[in-house]
C-alpha cells in the first residue's frame, strides 16, 4: 500500500507530463462512453417505436416473392380484401382480432384551416388491433362501416391544425370537397418504425374510401393481433393457410401476400443495433489502446529517466519486487483517473445530447463500470513491461547512470 | 535516542575476482582478494582511480556480484544471493554513503531518510520519528522539508548519512564521502561518519584516495591494479 502511494506521489511531482498522459486514456473512455450511449439510444428508440404497433401484431401485404426471394411491388398489389381481413378474424382460432386497411393522401379542409394529411380507411376493430385509445369522442362501428357513413376520427395534430384550441367533435370537415363529421380525436402515438407521424391522420370508415373517395374495392394492408406474443407462430400459420384457400394458391405455390410479424422485426432491428453498438465499441476501442500505448511510450522514457532514482531505491534496499509494484501503480493510477475521468466527461456529454437534441441517452452504467475497468487493466497492462524493465535493472549500473 | 543492534558485521573475502566484459573484451577489476574485517573495525581502502578499490566496496554492499570467489558477512555466505536476498539484505545490515551523495531527487530529506524503513515495511508514523531524530543528529534537524537542490554538498551528506544509519545497520560502506566536498566540509562529514560509528559501534568500510583521511582509520588496505598490496 506504502508502495502504491509512492508511485502516485512521484505522479504528482510531474503533473503537467501525468495529465497529458491520462489523456489518451480518458479520450479513449470517452468515445466508448459516448459511442455505445448513442447505439443503445438509438436501439431504445427503434424497439419502442415497434413496441407502440403492438408487440402481438401480424402485418399481411400484399405482393409476391420471386423464386430469388426478392420482393416484387411489396405492399402495392390489390390482391387483399375487406372480405380477407373478416376471414382472418372469424376463421383464426389464434387470432384475437384483425382489420383491413387503406390509406391515400389528401387534402383536408375545416372552416378555419386546410391542412395536406393521410387519410386511413379502417374498420371498426382497428383501434383494438392497434390497441390504441381514444381522447375525446367516439369511432364509428359496424353501422357506419356498412353504411359508408361520412364520419371522420382525426390525430391530434389535424385537429389541433384544423381547429385550434377548439372542440372538432360535431363539426364538419371537407375530404375532397364531400363533408365529413367529426366524431373522435384520437390520442397521440408518435412516430411509427418507418418514420410517420402517426398523429398526423384522418381515419374514416374503410369502405367510405373504398368507395367514396378512392373507388376501389382491394385493401393496402390487414393487420391482426394474435391472441398473445407465444401464439405468433401459429396464427401465422392460420393465416398463411386461409389465405391461401381464398385466393386458390397451393401449398407449395408462391403466394402473392407476405405476413410479417412485429416481434420478428423488432428481433432483427435488436440484432442491428446491437452489431452497430459493438462495432462502435470496436471503433472505439481503438482509441483506448492508443491511449494504453502513450503510457507505455510515457512510463518507458520514466524509468529511464530515474534510472539513478532506482539503483539508489535499489542500493538502500527495495526488492525488484517493489520496484516493480512503485511503476504498476504508477500506471495503474495514471490510467485509473484517466478513466474515471473520460467516464464522467462521457456521462456529461451523453446527458448534453438529451438536452440539445432529445434523444433517449440512457447511461450505459453496467458499459461505462466495464470500460474504466478495462481501460484500468489496459493501463496496467502497458505498464507491465516498463515496471518490469525497471525492476530488472543492475543497481551498480543504474547508479552509475547519467 | 537510537541504540546499536550490537556489534558490527565481520566480513571475510577469499580470492574475490571481478572481471568486466565489455564488448566482448575482459576487463579484471580485481584479481583475486582475500580480506577479513572484524565487526566494529574500521577500514580504509586506499588506492590510485581505476585500481579496483570502489569496485571492492560495491562487492562488499551486495551491489554486484564477484566472477569468482567467496563473500562473507559472519558466517552467511553471501556472493551467490538472489536480488531479493541482497536487496533485504542489504536493507538490513548494509548503509551506504556515496560520492555524489545519491539523494532522490524532488523528495525531501525526511523521505529520503526515511526510504530504508518504507522498505522494511515500518509503519509512517514510527518511520518518520526515527528519521526526524536522525535528521536532528546529523544537524540537519531544520532542513526536514528541503529537496536536494536546495542543499549545499556537505548538507546532503548528512542527509545521506542519516539515510545510511535509519537501518542501524551492521556494515557501513562509505565510497569517497568527502571527494565532492570543500575541505571543511569534508571535515565535518568525517567527524560524523567517525562519531556514528563509535556510537553505533558498526563496522566501517571506507574508500578514499586521501591518505590523511585513512589515517583516521584504525587500519588501512591498499589496492593496486585489481591486489592488495603486500599480498602476492
Amino acid at each position: 500500500m506504502t508502495l502504491v502511494l509512492l508511485g502516485i506521489r512521484s505522479l504528482l511531482k510531474n503533473p503537467y507530463r501525468s495529465i497529458l498522459t491520462s489523456l489518451g486514456i480518458l479520450i479513449g473512455v470517452l468515445s466508448v462512453v459516448v459511442l455505445t450511449g448513442i447505439a443503445s439510444g438509438a436501439k431504445a428508440l427503434v424497439l419502442q417505436s415497434i413496441a407502440n404497433l403492438g408487440p402481438n401484431l401480424l402485418v399481411v401485404i400484399p405482393g409476391s416473392v420471386t423464386d430469388s426471394g426478392a420482393q416484387v411491388g411489396g405492399g402495392t398489389d390489390t390482391t387483399l380484401t375487406a372480405e380477407d381481413a373478416q376471414a382472418i378474424r372469424s376463421q383464426c382460432p389464434d387470432i384475437w382480432n384483425a382489420s383491413g386497411a387503406l390509406r391515400t393522401a389528401a387534402q383536408v379542409q375545416s372552416p378555419h384551416a386546410n391542412w395536406s394529411t393521410v387519410i386511413l380507411g379502417a374498420e371498426p376493430s382497428y383501434l383494438p388491433v392497434r390497441d390504441w385509445r381514444l381522447a375525446r369522442g367516439g369511432f364509428f362501428g359496424d353501422q357506419e362501416e356498412r353504411g359508408m357513413a361520412r364520419v371522420a376520427v382525426l390525430g391530434r395534430i389535424v385537429a389541433s391544425r384544423l381547429f385550434g384550441l377548439s372542440d372538432p367533435i360535431g363539426k364538419f370537415v371537407q375530404i375532397n370537397h364531400a363533408p365529413f363529421r367529426v366524431i373522435g380525436i384520437l390520442s397521440s402515438k408518435g412516430q411509427s418504425p418507418m418514420g410517420m407521424n402517426q398523429d398526423d391522420m384522418v381515419v374514416v370508415p374503410l369502405t367510405t374510401l373504398q368507395s367514396q373517395i378512392m373507388g376501389v374495392t382491394y385493401v393496402g394492408v390487414i393487420l391482426a393481433a394474435a391472441t398473445s406474443p407465444d401464439r405468433i407462430g401459429a396464427a401465422r400459420r392460420e393465416i398463411d393457410g386461409i389465405l391461401r384457400l381464398r385466393h386458390h394458391i397451393p401449398p407449395d405455390g408462391r403466394p402473392d401476400f407476405e405476413i410479417q410479424a412485429m416481434s420478428d422485426i423488432a428481433k432483427t432491428a435488436g440484432r442491428l443495433s446491437l452489431i452497430l453498438t459493438v462495432l462502435l465499441a470496436l471503433i472505439a476501442s481503438i482509441s483506448l489502446i492508443v491511449g494504453g500505448v502513450g503510457i507505455l511510450n510515457i512510463m518507458l522514457v520514466s524509468v529511464r529517466e530515474r534510472t539513478r532514482e532506482i539503483g539508489i531505491r535499489m542500493a538502500i534496499g527495495a526488492r525488484p519486487r517493489d520496484i516493480l509494484v512503485q511503476f504498476l501503480s504508477e500506471a495503474a493510477a495514471l490510467s485509473f483517473f484517466g478513466a474515471m475521468a473520460g467516464g464522467a466527461g462521457g456521462v456529461l456529454f451523453l446527458a448534453g445530447i438529451h438536452l440539445a437534441v432529445g434523444w433517449p441517452t440512457p447511461i450505459p452504467w453496467e458499459g461505462l463500470l466495464l470500460t474504466v475497468a478495462g481501460a484500468t487493466l489496459l493501463g496496467i497492462l502497458f505498464g507491465l513491461y516498463p515496471a518490469w524493465r525497471a525492476s530488472r535493472l543492475d543497481p551498480m549500473e543504474a547508479l552509475r547512470y547519467e | 535516542m537510537i541504540n546499536s543492534d550490537g556489534p558490527g558485521i565481520s566480513l571475510r573475502l577469499e580470492a574475490v575476482t571481478k572481471i568486466y566484459s565489455v564488448s566482448g573484451e575482459e576487463l579484471p577489476a580485481l584479481r583475486g582478494i582475500s580480506l577479513a574485517i572484524k565487526g566494529g573495525e574500521s577500514v580504509a581502502i586506499v588506492g590510485s582511480s581505476g585500481s579496483g578499490k570502489s569496485t571492492l566496496l560495491h562487492l562488499m554492499g551486495l551491489l554486484d556480484r564477484p566472477t569468482s570467489g567467496e563473500l562473507y558477512f559472519g558466517d552467511r555466505r553471501v556472493d551467490a544471493l538472489t536480488p531479493t536476498e541482497r536487496a533485504v539484505l542489504r536493507n538490513r545490515s548494509i548503509g551506504f554513503v556515496f560520492q555524489n551523495f545519491q539523494l532522490i531527487p524532488r523528495t525531501s530529506a525526511l523521505e529520503n531518510v526515511e526510504m530504508p524503513l518504507l522498505y522494511r515495511g515500518m509503519p509512517a508514523r514510527e518511520r518518520q520519528d526515527r528519521a526526524r531524530e536522525l535528521l536532528a543528529s546529523v544537524g540537519m534537524g531544520d532542513r526536514e522539508r528541503h529537496t536536494s537542490s536546495q542543499l549545499s554538498g556537505g548538507q546532503q551528506q548528512r542527509v545521506a548519512i542519516a539515510r545510511a544509519m535509519a537501518g542501524s545497520p551492521g556494515l557501513m560502506l562509505a565510497d569517497e564521502p568527502t571527494g565532492n566536498l570543500d575541505s571543511r566540509s569534508a571535515a565535518t562529514i568525517l567527524d560524523l561518519l567517525l562519531s556514528l560509528r563509535d556510537r553505533f559501534k558498526t563496522t566501517l568500510v571506507l574508500v578514499t584516495h586521501d591518505m590523511e583521511i585513512a589515517q583516521h582509520l584504525s587500519r588501512t588496505v591498499r589496492v593496486r591494479d585489481g591486489r592488495l598490496e603486500g599480498s602476492p
